[in-house]
């Protein structure tokens, strides 16, 4: 929901992940986590102008 | 106590708020014991002009109704907070961008596209848009700009207070009539209304909040003693201030989120979508994708009254 909602707002769906990770799972954690910020980093930073007047 | 000077406006707002001031049939006449009326472009014929020549700070209280999207708008904003000691946002395009902020999840120039030139009921071939400056034989005419952008009226000047509502009800303005009647206004900055989330004033029945579907309001009849929201309706009382009396509800109508959000809730929008996530019963990523299925337009339902004040504000372009 939040991801359809987002998208009416022009927010690449790739900027929202959700996944599931157990507190054992140290690796996956932070396999993710790296996987997330190479992700946005490819997507550079999100245009915030307020469109101006 | 001389009278107080009172000046009412309306800028991007249906009228709708200046009706609901009418509304307070005979008490107007406690209104008028209490003020003299010094601008109110509906009903009275004060030209701007006679605003300006008004020197600053001469007109005691102002009720602005309606968002700010134009430079007509934003002028008279600013002239009417120079004129005014006290400037109220009155109703919910002033506090919160209202139904005219829909108009952020669009552009300019689509909404010039589709009103001038796309619309069916248009004859315009050679795709003539409004301009703000024209010559003709007789000089030149010009318009007000249309902004990119529908603004609240505290994001253009300074306001004291907030009277939230689509309209605001009779009650809240006679409650705001009454303040100034006493000199009892509250603290700066006040929305006044209620402190508690309409969820927290409504009598409703509130048992077991699941539900495995979503209903459009046209799909089902509601039990009217249960909570709207059990029955698969998008009822946003969960995250809207109180203080309306609950007038959509005693209908059997959920709440449409008018009042904007309750205190400490930055963004009424992000706080409902969370609030119908815990809710819905699921099992499994079928009965996900059905959920958003079932909501057709989530921002439009869930920031239906609150765009200009959301943390996003608009919808912003994909590309730099």
């Amino acid at each position: 929901m939040l991801k359809k909602m987002l998208g009416q707002f022009g927010v690449d769906e790739k900027r929202l992940r959700l996944d599931w990770v157990s507190a054992s799972e140290g690796d996956r954690f932070a396999s993710i986590v790296n996987d997330m910020t190479e992700e946005i980093r490819a997507l550079g930073p999100f245009n915030r102008s307020d469109g101006g007047k | 106590m001389p009278k107080l000077k009172l000046a009412l406006y309306w800028a991007g707002a249906c009228g709708g708020c200046d009706v609901a001031v009418l509304d307070v049939n005979e008490k107007i006449l406690d209104v008028a014991n209490l003020a003299d009326i010094v601008f109110w472009p509906i009903a009275l014929d004060f030209k701007y002009h006679h605003v300006e020549a008004m020197p600053d700070k001469s007109i005691d209280v102002c009720l602005f109704n309606g968002c700010v999207r134009s430079s007509e708008q934003e002028h008279i904003a600013k002239m009417l907070r120079a004129k005014s000691k006290v400037l109220v946002a009155f109703g919910s395009c002033a506090c919160f961008g209202g139904i005219p902020a829909l108009a952020n999840f669009t552009t300019r120039a689509e909404i010039m596209e589709r009103a001038y030139i796309e619309a069916p009921s248009n004859e315009n071939p050679e795709k003539t848009l409004p301009q703000t400056k024209v010559k003709v034989a007789e000089g030149e005419i010009t318009l007000p700009e249309l902004y990119e952008n529908v603004y609240t009226l505290a994001q253009v000047v300074p306001v004291e207070y907030y009277v939230p509502g689509c309209p605001p009800t009779v009650d809240l303005i006679l409650k705001v009539v009454n303040a100034l009647a006493t000199n009892s206004l509250p603290p700066v900055g006040a929305v006044v209304a209620s402190e508690k989330t309409l969820c927290a004033e409504c009598d409703r029945k509130k048992e077991n909040k699941k539900i495995t579907r979503i209903y459009r309001t046209h799909e089902i009849i509601p039990d009217p003693s249960k909570c709207l929201l059990e029955q698969g309706l998008l009822c946003m009382g969960a995250a809207t201030r109180g203080g309306c009396g609950a007038l959509c509800i005693k209908a059997n109508i959920p709440c449409r989120g008018c009042f904007g959000p309750p205190p400490g809730v930055a963004d009424q929008g992000a706080k409902l979508v969370s609030s119908i996530a815990s809710i819905y019963e699921t099992d499994g990523k079928d009965d996900i994708q059905k959920m958003v299925n079932e909501v057709a337009d989530p921002a439009g339902t869930f920031y239906r009254f609150g765009m200009s004040t959301s943390m996003l504000r608009r919808k912003h372009s994909r590309k730099r």
